[in-house]
């Protein structure tokens, strides 16, 4: 204290800082920070104990056993396939929350937005008290999949990597939502749009496809994309499909020379033309370069067979 | 004495010839590697293409944006006396990047607005620094560095807050092009860069005289008859202009006007008249070589160009400061 004062006569000229006794305010802030840090075990050990309705087992996508109740009638989905997914196996309605990206079937757009697919807000989310949080690997989960958890709150984790683990994806949800009839409907439904292109495709020669998701920087699929399968199931082949990772950006020069037959375009507002490496290509030359939508192409989701008609279309017109 | 200095000047000789024989070797290899193998000498039109098209224009321009932010670099750090003054330090890349970005969301359809802005960005944030540093002493070395970081840190705050106000989709390729990427290059997008680095270097060389004064100190170079506030105008000016060219074609590749002008005090001493027009050929070799490795390291993938710089850069400083 002594040092205190000599170093800064100023100081102690006002009087309030000399009185203040230091163990007795040390001793204060510890106790107001063992409080704080109390307050969310208290608070935890309270909700837990809320209702326990009918649970049972099931594993997700990541084959983790998770316990869900067996009906849901509060759900959140944190990415837009999902959220079409949940839509087209007739349990939109159970959807209380939905990500600022999710904008299809129109319906979505009624529903609270809890944040983006990389940044969802968790304190939304646990307002809307769901019973299940649907998820796609795409999103950063970790920390936030135990936060959940410790409300009670079950996190079911998807990752469809092809159309058959999209099919897979619509059988689960109709199983965990209890729509079991309309979703076989839907999916009758889907298998024959995709035997009628396997029909319509067969013994066509492949088309050498160029997927274009951004034309600066040159962005294309490659193969770890999905799109890479349906660009062969439509009659095509990917002409990037042996790049490692499922979105590269593609060297200028290597796109120059691969010269594609067909050029599809993710549409979207920096993406509505071809790159100029493609101006002497043919796709170029004859015309055959294409718009889809991005949304289509980008969710794995039923409208991905809209998409695979359409691209069949282009390929095989 | 007098062999001495003939033999000071018989090394620097060397030493630059070494230099243009080096840029020679720089420009070769990176015109020889390519994510596609090119027969030189019977070129079909694909290769042709390739090489004139994509290659050849983005070469130049990686040569030409790591000649001005080298010279940029030199002339900051001799007129600042202090050898972290850099571009990005000073908040002038980030004006520059601020200003580029205005320019594509108001202009995205005009080809010349980027620079323009870009220039205008890098200036405002360079007379920003300055005004923010000057008190009634004189300039201060230290205020202006803590001014600068004051300015680099608003900036990259205001540039964050645009990118998450505006579309996503539209800012995508701003994105990337912020980290530093040369494979946007446009076939003629080196003239601008070239023509900027000619006439900035001859411009900073012609007050390298005036500039070595200066790092003695400003009281004693007015005593000299420098007239230090236009060396100022002159430097600041040329290289906000050099760094907003450089920022407009390619963004921000980092660590070259810091490293390069480094390496060259090192070896021939801090002769403005030498270290000046050596630090262009020496940034022209050192963002040649780096964007090569970012084209090839994983062909047929790329890596961003800022990436590689500053892999190689930040080790290399910590290398020259314990050598020191």
């Amino acid at each position: 204290m002594r040092n205190y004062k000599n170093r800064s006569p100023r100081m102690s000229k006002g009087g309030t800082i000399k009185k203040l006794n230091p163990p007795l305010l040390t001793r204060g802030l510890l106790l107001l920070f063992a409080c704080i840090l109390l307050l969310p075990a208290c608070k935890s050990t309270i909700l837990q104990k809320s209702e326990e309705g009918k649970m049972r087992d099931i594993a997700d996508d990541l084959g983790r056993k998770i316990k869900i109740p067996e009906n849901i009638e509060r759900a959140v989905s944190l990415a837009p396939n999902l959220t079409e997914n949940i839509f087209s196996v007739g349990a939109g309605d159970r959807l209380v929350g939905v990500t600022s990206f999710c904008n299809f079937p129109e319906d979505a757009n009624k529903i609270a937005k809890v944040g983006d697919t990389i940044n969802p807000n968790i304190e939304a989310i646990i307002a809307l008290k769901p019973q299940v949080v649907f998820v796609s690997t795409a999103s950063q989960i970790e920390n936030f999949t135990k936060t959940l958890e410790q409300q009670n709150i079950a996190v079911f984790v998807t990752a469809p990597k092809d159309l058959n683990g999209i099919l897979a994806n619509l059988r689960q949800l109709g199983d965990i939502f209890g729509t079991t009839e309309r979703t076989t409907i839907l999916l009758n439904e889907l298998q024959e749009k995709i035997i009628a292109t396997d029909e319509k495709v067969a013994g066509k020669t492949k088309v050498k496809t160029f997927v274009q998701i951004s034309k600066e920087p040159l962005f294309t699929i490659g193969k770890d994309s999905f799109l890479t399968e349906i660009i062969e199931r439509a009659g095509g082949i990917s002409v990037t499909k042996d790049v490692a990772t499922a979105y590269p950006k593609l060297s200028k020069e290597t796109a120059l020379a691969l010269n594609p037959d067909v050029i599809i375009l993710s549409e979207s507002p920096d993406n509505l033309e071809p790159n100029d490496v493609f101006k002497n290509s043919n796709a170029v030359k004859n015309k055959k370069v294409f718009k889809i939508n991005a949304d289509l192409l980008s969710r794995p989701s039923p409208r991905l067979i809209d998409a695979l008609e359409q691209l069949t279309e282009a390929l095989h017109p | 004495m007098k062999f001495q200095i003939s033999n000071f000047k018989f090394q620097t000789f060397r030493f630059g010839v070494g230099l243009i024989i080096l840029l020679i070797a720089a420009l070769a290899a990176a015109i020889y590697f390519g994510s596609e193998n090119l027969s030189f000498f019977e070129l079909n039109q694909t290769q042709s293409s390739i090489l004139f098209d994509v290659r050849l224009p983005r070469v130049l321009l990686g040569a030409t944006v790591g000649a001005s932010l080298a010279v940029a670099g030199a002339s900051l750090q001799s007129l600042l006396r202090n050898p972290l003054a850099e571009p990005y330090l000073l908040g002038v890349s980030n004006g520059a990047a601020l200003g580029t970005m205005l320019a594509f969301v108001f202009f995205s359809q005009t080809d010349f607005a980027r620079p323009i802005f870009s220039i205008l960005g890098a200036s405002l944030a360079t007379i920003a620094v300055y005004q923010m540093a000057k008190s009634r002493a004189g300039m201060n070395t230290e205020r202006l560095v803590l001014s600068g970081v004051i300015v680099t840190t608003f900036l990259s705050s205001l540039l964050v807050l645009l990118t998450s106000l505006l579309d996503t989709t539209k800012l995508r390729s701003f994105t990337f092009w912020l980290l530093g990427d040369l494979s946007q290059a446009t076939t003629n997008g080196y003239v601008l860069t070239g023509i900027a680095v000619i006439l900035g270097t001859i411009l900073l060389s012609s007050q390298a005289k005036a500039l070595n004064l200066m790092m003695i100190g400003e009281r004693d170079a007015l005593d000299f008859g420098v007239e230090v506030r236009r060396v100022r105008l002159i430097v600041f000016a040329t290289a906000s202009a050099l760094v907003g060219i450089s920022v407009a074609a390619s963004g921000s590749v980092g660590y070259v006007g810091l490293i390069v002008p480094h390496l060259i005090r090192l070896s021939i001493g801090s002769d403005n008249r030498l270290v000046v027009p050596f630090s262009a050929i020496s940034g022209a070799i050192f963002v040649v070589l780096a964007d090569t490795i970012a084209r090839v390291a994983i062909a047929p993938r790329e890596l961003p160009v800022g990436a590689i710089t500053a892999l190689i850069g930040a080790p290399m400083f910590i290398w020259l400061l314990r050598k020191n």
